[in-house]
């Protein structure tokens, strides 16, 4: 079956780091699609369903939190897991609203290659 | 909690540089001696900048000369570039949102009482003004393409 994953952050740089740390975890997907905020991710959803999508939670337009919250709302894209991505170190709350809101997880930034493997295989 | 007066902010912000470099660019870096004075004019740089703001203000800033920046860019992105573009100008302000965000445990325990801004990046010849009363440490970084500067600007918010 074939794996999709869905980056969003507002960074183009930290698009591609993700992009070549999936790649170093040896988590093979065969499409890797990127968006830069929450709304866009959110247009995109709307014709794609991706297996897995990691967000960033500080983000012009829509920030990761808000998209959690819209992404709830719609049926069809509200079950596929969300691990966001944080620069906030050691702020436990902002994890915490994004798992009261549906995250399955989070990867505090900086992140090594085992790090990722080891929070995104139970979700694949 | 500790204040600003007994915080080492120079260590804070090698150990956070450092870690970025190691774990995320997988690039040699190598930290030098705390400036004795601070930079303000800047002549053909790249500088991005993360406002902190909550239990302190202040900023955290990375200063790279262009072709500095342009081996960050390489470093991060695996890519050559050869101007002062968008990614540059992206990878830079990337760089100063990760140190921001890694500084903050050691300035909060929990975080919570520190907010970072999105990052701002500048592009040129330009000035940085000072906080008055401000603690303030910038540290050289050596990479492959020559040395740039991480600086941190902090007071208490009374």
């Amino acid at each position: 079956m074939s794996k999709a994953v869905l980056i969003i952050d507002d960074s183009k740089t930290m698009r591609k780091i993700i992009t070549r740390t999936l790649r170093q975890a040896g988590l093979s997907f065969d499409t890797i699609s990127e968006a830069e905020d929450g709304q866009a991710a959110l247009d995109f959803l709307g014709q794609n369903k991706p297996n897995l999508i990691l967000c960033d939670i500080n983000m012009p337009n829509m920030d990761g939190i808000t998209f959690l919250k819209e992404k709830a709302k719609d049926a069809s894209i509200k079950d596929i897991p969300v691990v966001m991505i944080t620069t906030e170190g050691g702020s436990d709350d902002v994890v915490q609203e994004a798992k009261d809101n549906g995250a399955s997880a989070s990867i505090k930034k900086p992140f090594t290659a085992d790090q990722v493997e080891e929070v995104l295989k139970p979700l694949l | 909690m500790q204040s600003i007066e007994q915080i080492d902010l120079s260590q804070i912000v090698v150990q956070a540089t450092t870690e970025i470099y190691d774990t995320m660019i997988m690039a040699e870096i190598q930290s030098g001696e705390p400036l004795p004075n601070p930079l303000s004019d800047f002549n053909r740089y790249v500088s991005g900048i993360v406002g902190l703001a909550g239990l302190c203000q202040g900023m955290l800033a990375i200063h790279a000369p262009e072709k500095v920046a342009m081996g960050i860019t390489n470093d991060f992105l695996g890519m050559e570039v050869d101007s002062v573009d968008d990614d540059v100008k992206d990878a830079i302000s990337e760089l100063a949102n990760m140190v921001g965000g890694s500084i903050k445990p050691a300035l909060s325990p929990n975080g919570k009482d520190i907010q970072l801004s999105l990052p701002s990046v500048f592009h040129g010849d330009y000035t940085v003004k000072y906080f008055t009363q401000a603690y303030w440490v910038i540290v050289p970084f050596t990479i492959s393409s020559g040395q740039f500067f991480v600086e941190l600007q902090l007071r208490r918010n009374e």
